[in-house]
């Protein structure tokens, strides 16, 4: 399921129409044609998975309820273990079997994996834990229920949406706001610029790279990195800029995912902007019982638990020993800031200033060659080639002139990193509002249409559909 | 013990975690007003407070905390 498709733009079409103009009367026949809409697209995909992503959805359900009505404490825990253990195990079967079987995944592929199953599990998981810990209601509509597990724009790679929020929009009548759709429009449309033209450009230039690194001098590796690491944002937010976007044609708002982290000082500010769904739910689920079960370890069991939760969270991206390793060092980088803490008068709201002092910026430059270095092992096929890109860029072939991959050029390359340069001052001056085109605050109709269409042209002129599917749909 | 004597002493406690000089104290004030009070923040402070006021949390009970009115009734509830 690829937004980035003529069918799928004709899919969307449609049920929009028909949302709007047919089933608009009751949330119910909102509700029923969302969940049609969502199962076909769903088994246009993958008919085959569409059993069990049904079977996941009634069992927590009823899971849920059956939490919620125990009385007895000590039985509803065992129902939420059992609840766990049959969702992480479905998720261990389909994602992890090859990995604990032969120890890389690469060398056996016999097992498919269900599309955004990492993303819905992990949903429901935290569905269950929260109606244990009393926070949540349990739903009592499997109808609202089955929506907010398979609500297309998001089933494929998130954002991991709380049942906290969700729920209550999804369980009454929405109606339409011209305000919300032209913003989601909005949304799309940077959503579209960032992947066909940021990530799929810097793909052209990272993916030939990393596919063939053993033929490629230092240099060329340290700019591949670099483009690999805005290949990787900008496909990722990207597709949730356009998930987030579809969402509010129908009314439905759904969590930010990305806030401009490559601005980021600290590596604990990285991981509060960077794929923050995922962030919140592995700091509410798995970090904080782990420290505070550890806490009278002090710093020490606070650090430990950083390291298992970045662990896990390199272990949710795949199966691959070098995933394991990217969320090791993501856990290490933690400890000079824990160990070292500075003094903090800031309030949050007022820390972004347009102008930018230098000791800001080192800071940020140094934390994004940081990130940057732990993206050679998230982009690498294993944890030896991985150690053999480190080793070549640390060479004395880093100082020899750039080797292109084919089908790229200086130029060609020259213009990529000038949009990298022009997303990074979109996110710079737009970082307060809530997505890079929201420009309610221009007032002249004709400069905000003129920059839609500078946006429109930049697609059709510079856009690139090599690498078109997006790379958080195989997680 | 007082509800005053209990934010007097949860203050410090709070000042000295986040690095804070200055932190204006706020009943209704929410762990995401606050700058540098994430997650990682939060869990020493909670140890701090059992060790001050010498009682235990369980996880159940920080999952419901809403503000710091809410930090210092809970508190209450076991001094």
């Amino acid at each position: 399921m690829n937004f980035i498709s003529p069918g799928f733009a004709l899919f969307l079409s449609i049920v929009f129409l028909l949302y709007w103009f047919v089933f608009k009367n009751t949330a119910r026949l909102q509700n029923i044609l969302l969940l049609v809409a969502s199962l076909v697209l769903y088994a246009f995909f993958n008919w085959r998975f569409l059993g069990l992503l049904v079977f996941s959805t009634l069992l927590n359900f009823y899971i849920g309820k059956l939490i919620e009505n125990k009385k007895d404490r000590k039985a509803g825990k065992w129902l939420l273990a059992g609840g766990l253990l049959v969702n992480l195990g479905v998720l261990l079967y389909f994602k992890y079997f090859n990995f604990f079987s032969s120890g890389s995944i690469l060398q056996v592929e016999n097992i498919l994996i269900p599309l955004g199953i990492s993303f819905y599990t992990f949903q429901l998981i935290g569905y269950l834990i929260d109606i244990y810990n009393e926070e949540i209601k349990s739903c009592k509509d499997l109808l609202v229920f089955s929506c907010y597990v398979v609500y297309f724009p998001k089933i494929a790679s998130g954002p991991i949406e709380p049942a906290k929020k969700f729920l209550p929009q999804i369980g009454v009548k929405r109606s339409f706001d011209y305000a919300l759709a032209t913003d989601g429009m909005r949304q799309i449309l940077w959503g579209l610029f960032t992947k066909i033209v940021v990530a799929n450009n810097c793909a052209s230039f990272a993916q030939p790279v990393f596919e063939n690194h053993e033929q490629y001098p230092g240099s060329t590796l340290l700019l591949a990195s670099f483009f690999y690491l805005f290949q990787v944002y900008c496909d990722f937010s990207g597709y949730s800029n356009i998930a987030i976007g579809i969402s509010k044609l129908f009314g439905i708002q759904l969590s930010r995912n990305f806030n401009a982290p490559f601005f980021s000082t600290t590596i604990r500010e990285y991981w509060q902007k960077w794929h923050i769904t995922l962030t919140s739910w592995m700091m509410k689920y798995v970090f904080t019982p782990l420290s505070f079960s550890l806490r009278y370890l002090k710093k020490a069991g606070i650090l430990l638990s950083i390291i298992i939760t970045f662990v896990t969270v390199g272990l949710w991206h795949g199966t691959k020993w070098n995933f394991i390793v990217f969320g090791l060092l993501h856990g290490v980088y933690f400890i000079p800031q824990m160990l070292f803490p500075k003094k903090n008068n800031e309030r949050l709201s007022h820390r972004h200033t347009f102008f930018l002092n230098l000791a800001r910026f080192s800071k940020m430059f140094g934390l994004f060659f940081l990130v940057m270095f732990t993206c050679i092992f998230f982009g690498s096929r294993s944890l030896t080639e991985a150690f053999g890109f480190i080793n070549t860029v640390f060479s004395g072939s880093v100082f020899s002139s750039v080797v292109w991959p084919p089908f790229t050029s200086a130029f060609k390359t020259f213009i990529t990193a000038l949009f990298i340069v022009t997303l990074l001052a979109t996110e710079w001056i737009q970082h307060p509002r809530s997505h890079e085109l929201q420009l309610d605050h221009i007032k002249s109709p004709y400069l905000r249409r003129s920059i839609y269409i500078a946006i429109i042209l930049a697609i059709l002129l510079f856009g690139s559909v090599m690498h078109i599917n997006f790379l958080y749909s195989r997680f | 013990m007082e509800k005053n004597a209990v934010i007097k002493k949860a203050e410090i406690i709070i000042r000295q975690v986040l690095k804070k000089e200055k932190f204006e104290w706020k009943g209704e004030l929410t762990a995401e007003e606050v700058n540098g009070w994430d997650s990682l923040s939060h869990m020493i402070i909670i140890t701090e407070l059992e060790n001050e006021f010498k009682i235990k949390f369980r996880l159940k009970e920080l999952n419901k905390l809403g503000n710091l009115d809410s930090l210092i009734t809970l508190i209450q509830s076991k001094v």
